[in-house]
C-alpha cells in the first residue's frame, strides 16, 4: 500500500489521520510505503514544535516509522526544493524521487490511500 | 493515593504532570504488579519514547525501541510479557503516566 | 494506468500536482471546483489537455457550475460511469 502525503502537518487534520492509518497498518504487517508530495513535503521540516497548538508533534512522529519497520519513505524532489527544504535534516529518512518517477512508484502498488 | 478522578475509564492518567514514582506503584498495584528495577528500566524507556516521538509505542515499536536501548535480550516479546503480563505496550504506557497507544489492537 | 479524481479549483496545489503526475492511460474525472477546468480554452483547459490522461467531469457538478459544453476532449458522466470507472482501475487517487 503507498500511502500519498499532500498537505502540511498542522493545517487540517489530515497529517494525524495519515499517521493513525500508517500505524495501524503496520500493526498487522502490511508492506507500507509513503510518498510526500506537494505540500505534503512541509511535514519533513526539520524542529517543529507544535505544543503550544495543542497538537501531537508530526515531524516526530514521523521519526518513530523505522521503529515499526516502515523504510520506505519516499519524497517528491521538486516540491522539496521549492520550499527550499534540506531533507538531510529531516526527520525521517527519505528517498527523493522526481516527477517522472511518481507515476512509476504509484503504478507499483496494489492500492494508494491519499491524505 | 492519587483519587480515581485523576484517571480516565481505562485506568490512565488524565494528566501526565500528574506522574510520579509513587503514581507508578499505585497504578501497577492496580494491574497486579509489583514494580521492581526491571520493571522501572522500560518504564523509563517508556518515557523516553513519548519525549523523543510525541506518541506511546504500540507494541512492535516497544520492542524494537528496547531492542536499540537495552540489547537483544530486552527487545523480546516474551521478555516484555514477563514484565507487563498481557499487553505490555498498553500496560506499560499506563503504568508509565502515558496516553494509551493508539494503534493498541 | 491510474484514477485520478480532481476536487479542486485550478490555482490549488492540488490541482497543479495532480497535472504534474496524471498522464496517458490514465482517466481523470473532474469534480466539484475541479470542473472549472473543463472551461472551453481557459488556462487550465489547456494545461489538462496536455496531460494525457483521458478526461472526464461530472455532469452535476458541471451543470450547478454554469458549464454545459465543456472544452473539446471531456466527457460529461454521470455517477453511474465513475462507479464504473472506479471498477476498471483498481488505483485511484483523490486529488482535494
Amino acid at each position: 500500500m503507498l500511502v500519498v502525503i499532500r498537505h502540511s502537518p498542522y493545517g487540517s487534520s489530515l497529517a494525524k489521520a495519515s499517521l493513525d492509518v500508517v500505524l495501524a497498518a503496520a500493526a498487522f504487517e502490511q508492506n507500507i510505503a509513503l510518498l510526500f508530495l506537494g505540500d505534503g513535503v512541509l511535514q519533513l521540516i526539520p524542529h517543529q514544535e507544535s505544543s503550544a497548538l495543542g497538537k501531537k508533534n508530526i515531524g516526530r512522529q514521523l521519526a518513530s516509522l523505522p521503529l515499526y519497520d516502515i523504510d520506505s519513505v519516499y519524497v517528491d524532489a521538486e516540491a522539496a526544493a521549492r520550499y527550499n527544504i534540506d531533507l538531510t535534516t529531516s526527520p525521517v529518512d527519505t528517498q527523493s524521487i522526481s516527477t517522472g518517477e511518481i507515476h512509476q512508484l504509484m503504478t507499483e502498488f496494489d492500492h494508494i490511500l491519499g491524505f | 493515593m492519587l483519587p480515581t478522578s485523576h484517571f480516565d475509564t481505562d485506568g490512565f492518567l488524565r494528566d501526565l504532570s500528574d506522574w510520579n514514582p509513587q503514581v507508578a506503584e499505585q497504578i501497577a498495584m492496580t494491574e497486579g504488579i509489583k514494580l521492581e528495577p526491571s520493571h522501572w528500566e522500560i518504564l523509563e524507556l517508556l518515557r523516553a519514547y513519548y519525549l523523543e516521538f510525541d506518541s506511546s509505542p504500540a507494541m512492535r515499536a516497544l520492542v524494537k525501541y528496547c531492542a536499540l536501548n537495552l540489547g537483544p535480550d530486552k527487545g523480546k516479546s516474551i521478555y516484555l510479557l514477563s514484565l507487563f503480563p498481557g499487553s505490555p505496550a498498553k500496560i506499560g504506557c499506563k503504568v508509565a503516566g502515558l496516553p494509551k497507544p493508539d494503534n493498541c489492537l | 494506468m491510474i484514477l485520478h479524481t480532481l476536487n479542486a479549483a485550478p490555482s490549488s496545489p492540488a490541482f497543479n500536482d495532480c497535472l504534474k503526475i496524471a498522464r496517458a492511460h490514465d482517466a481523470l474525472v473532474l469534480m466539484g471546483d475541479g470542473v472549472y477546468a473543463a472551461i472551453d480554452s481557459a488556462e487550465a483547459y489547456d494545461i489538462l489537455l496536455s496531460c494525457g490522461a483521458k478526461l472526464y467531469m461530472l455532469r452535476t457538478d458541471a451543470k450547478a457550475a454554469g458549464i454545459s459544453t465543456p472544452g473539446a476532449g471531456i466527457t460529461a458522466i454521470d455517477m453511474d460511469d465513475l462507479v464504473a470507472l472506479t471498477e476498471e482501475f483498481p488505483r485511484q487517487q483523490a486529488w482535494y
